[in-house]
């Protein structure tokens, strides 16, 4: 009974941090070894672990170190190894109570036992507070999380203005976040605008990862709000609506530099354009449109620039936080090209011993941890 | 009252009938892939799809004059547009005791839900790629303090009034009045993709501008899933639209109403590798297990290739949802 189970190994280096296997199935069974920690054999390696389907999601069965090269057997709880099936988007995880969030440059967000990554998107709800209190004007915008510690973490958004109002949650129906699952199915998107610098050229932040390359042709949304001083969002001339010296051709501009996950240089001259403006009071919030960043295409280089050790057409990737890119499952392209970043396998969480807060499941950084995942054909649930 | 023969001395040796019908399958309208733009890349094409869009160049509304001398010639520019192709799949393994025992025809059903499966796929992909892709208006015009609100009459204006401006080209000419009772011309519009479970609000537009399909002059133009228009919007319904559950402000549903020109949406397939149904009769899977194995298969990309005709207008909803 083995024609069409499946079987899949292979090796990661261990960042600390949650790890995504991508496969071309949902394993019903997963087992690891973790090569650092059985050599070294310190207290609260995680050696090996194992999880079957019928656990549940998020949970792993291990051994770990008690002492120094001492055995103990042990289970992870949250966290733990789960599949996932990223091919559906609008997706949500739970909701959680925001403590608070302060008025800041980027604002930190207080949620007690997050368990939030770094470069994993949330949304927040229900920040209304009166008319004029409050910090609506973020509710419903994808934020790229980068986190401080267990409770805390920031979002790329400047909330120190004098129509934000602290936010002092907790209480059960009031402020909410929730993670959008899988943010960047097809890629490269539509990127909200948090932050833009006028020049010869114009500096964008997006709220979350723009996944832009070098030479993507970009447009701007830039969406009026009656009745806002100085204007918000900014000046209407970052619109690629029609440029009325020439009927009928949009206004793009190209990306000459990406600083990182959430910053593109564009060639856009904005000297003298009005500053970028966020300062929207909450009265205006109801039916409030955001500034946009938006791919309409590509540059005609026929693919990356080649230089030492370089793969002239590798895969296409999303950088979700930082410089880090991932590539996605999909083949060689030509950089810039809209690609479906859609993916199945499995994920080793960080989450902790049941016994023992220290012993991680995914290991420490640079731990190195040889896989393997099963699909079996013949599956008798009990 | 003896002597009387009934099915309980006398019951039927078989008591099960396969109804001649097979019921139906509820399956969602494909709204998506009505409204792309078709492309097939060739065989041995690559993996990716270039499309060429030129920019127009500037109109020359400044006199000569008379000094003999040319203005400078324009330097000609183009767009270009990226799209790498993906191939998709599934399939089932079916025992030859199945195909041998069941009554039904299985391998002709399995196919067509494998059929209709991709079909699904298709449109289920450029959806959730629109929504990733597309920009955003919220809706403001509705009353519900939300935000998006739900959809008002002057939203419908706005989105319009955007593609308008950005000279996108109308999907549908008008249908111009007849001398019907409770019916009105229909203007030239563009194509909303929304979701039926905004159809009571759409209803509620009535008598403000919308106009139910059964309200046009003539429906001959009507597409099957359409239900009605406002000013120079159509609006096809389909229950697999995109819905954001809970993701408002306030924590209500928020709807992405794809509203779209012509030539917004590209779908590409790979020469003709739009669906392939691959079949292996029962074959040896072991030392007496014998499997059919039945799958389909297909390749496609898309690209917003008019990104100035193509805006998601996103909206909560006013009404109550049904269940």
């Amino acid at each position: 009974m083995t024609e069409y189970s499946r079987m899949a190994k292979g090796r990661f280096v261990s960042t600390g941090a949650a790890q995504i296997v991508n496969l071309p199935f949902v394993p019903d069974y997963v087992e690891f070894i973790n090569y650092t920690a059985s050599a070294s054999g310190a207290d609260n390696g995680v050696p090996n672990a194992h999880w079957d389907a019928l656990m549940g999601q998020g949970v792993a069965v291990i051994d770990r170190f008690q002492a120094a090269n001492q055995l103990t057997t042990d289970t992870v709880d949250t966290l733990g190894i789960s599949t996932f099936t990223a091919g559906q988007m609008l997706q949500y995880g739970a909701t959680q109570v925001v403590g608070g969030i302060t008025k800041a440059n980027p604002a930190i967000v207080t949620v007690t036992g997050h368990g939030y990554a770094s470069g994993d998107v949330v949304i927040f709800q229900n920040l209304y507070e009166s008319a004029t209190t409050g910090m609506p004007q973020i509710d419903g915008i994808p934020f790229t999380v980068t986190v401080i510690d267990a409770n805390s973490f920031s979002i790329p958004w400047n909330t120190n203005q004098t129509a934000y109002t602290a936010i002092t949650g907790g209480a059960t129906g009031g402020p909410t976040v929730k993670k959008v699952l899988y943010p960047y199915l097809y890629a490269p998107g539509v990127n909200i605008i948090s932050a833009i610098t006028t020049g010869s050229t114009t500096t964008i932040d997006t709220t979350s990862a723009h996944n832009f390359v070098v030479g993507q042709e970009v447009a701007i949304r830039m969406p009026q709000v009656q009745g806002v001083s100085p204007t918000a969002w900014g000046d209407s001339r970052y619109n690629s609506l029609p440029n009325s010296l020439t009927p009928g051709s949009p206004q793009y501009g190209y990306v000459i530099a990406v600083t990182d996950y959430n910053t593109v240089v564009v060639n856009i001259n904005s000297t003298g354009y009005t500053a970028y403006n966020s300062n929207i009071p909450v009265a205006n919030v109801s039916g409030l449109s955001y500034p946009q960043i938006v791919a309409v295409g590509d540059v005609n280089t026929g693919g990356v620039q080649i230089s030492s050790g370089s793969a002239l057409y590798p895969p296409p990737f999303t950088r979700p936080i930082g410089n880090t890119t991932v590539n996605t499952i999909n083949g060689p392209a030509i950089q810039g090209a809209y690609f479906n970043n859609t993916s199945q396998g499995f994920i080793i969480g960080a989450g902790a011993a049941e016994g023992d807060a220290s012993a991680i499941l995914v290991g420490a950084a640079e731990d190195v941890i040889y896989w393997r995942a099963y699909l079996h054909d013949l599956s008798i649930p009990q | 009252m003896s002597g009387i023969t009934n099915t309980g001395n006398l019951g039927p040796m078989i008591l099960q009938s396969l109804a001649p019908a097979m019921l139906y399958v509820p399956t969602p309208t494909m709204n998506y892939i009505t409204v792309c733009d078709k492309v097939s890349m060739p065989a041995n094409g690559g993996t990716t799809c270039r499309f060429m869009r030129p920019r127009a160049l500037t109109p020359p509304t400044i006199q000569l004059g008379n000094s003999g001398i040319d203005p400078p010639a324009q330097v000609p520019q183009r767009d270009i547009i990226d799209a790498q192709m993906a191939f998709f799949g599934t399939g089932c393994i079916i025992n030859e005791q199945v195909i041998l025992q069941d009554q039904e025809g299985v391998l002709a059903w399995v196919s067509e839900r494998l059929a209709v499966a991709m079909r699904q796929a298709e449109d289920l992909i450029l959806r959730d790629y629109i929504v990733s892709a597309a920009s955003q208006i919220n809706a403001g015009g509705g009353s519900n303090g939300d935000n998006p609100t739900n959809l008002g009459i002057t939203d419908f204006s706005l989105v319009a009034a955007t593609l308008d401006t950005n000279n996108a080209y109308k999907f549908m000419s008008g249908i111009e009045g007849m001398d019907r009772f409770g019916t009105g011309p229909v203007r030239s519009s563009y194509f909303m993709l929304s979701s039926t479970e905004l159809q009571a609000d759409f209803d509620g537009l009535q008598g403000s501008g919308f106009l139910s399909q059964w309200n046009y002059p003539t429906n001959a133009s009507a597409l099957p899933s359409e239900y009605g228009n406002v000013f120079n919007i159509r609006i096809l319904t389909s229950s697999e639209a995109p819905v954001a559950r809970g993701a408002s402000d306030l924590g209500s549903d928020v709807y992405y109403n794809t509203v779209l020109g012509k030539q917004a949406i590209t779908h590409i397939n790979q020469d003709g590798y739009s669906m392939n149904l691959i079949y292996r009769d029962p074959y040896y899977s072991g030392m007496l297990a014998q499997n059919a194995t039945l799958a389909v298969k297909f390749a496609q990309a898309q690209a917003i290739t008019q990104d100035t005709a193509i805006r998601n207008l996103l909206s909560t909803r006013s009404s109550s949802l049904g269940v």
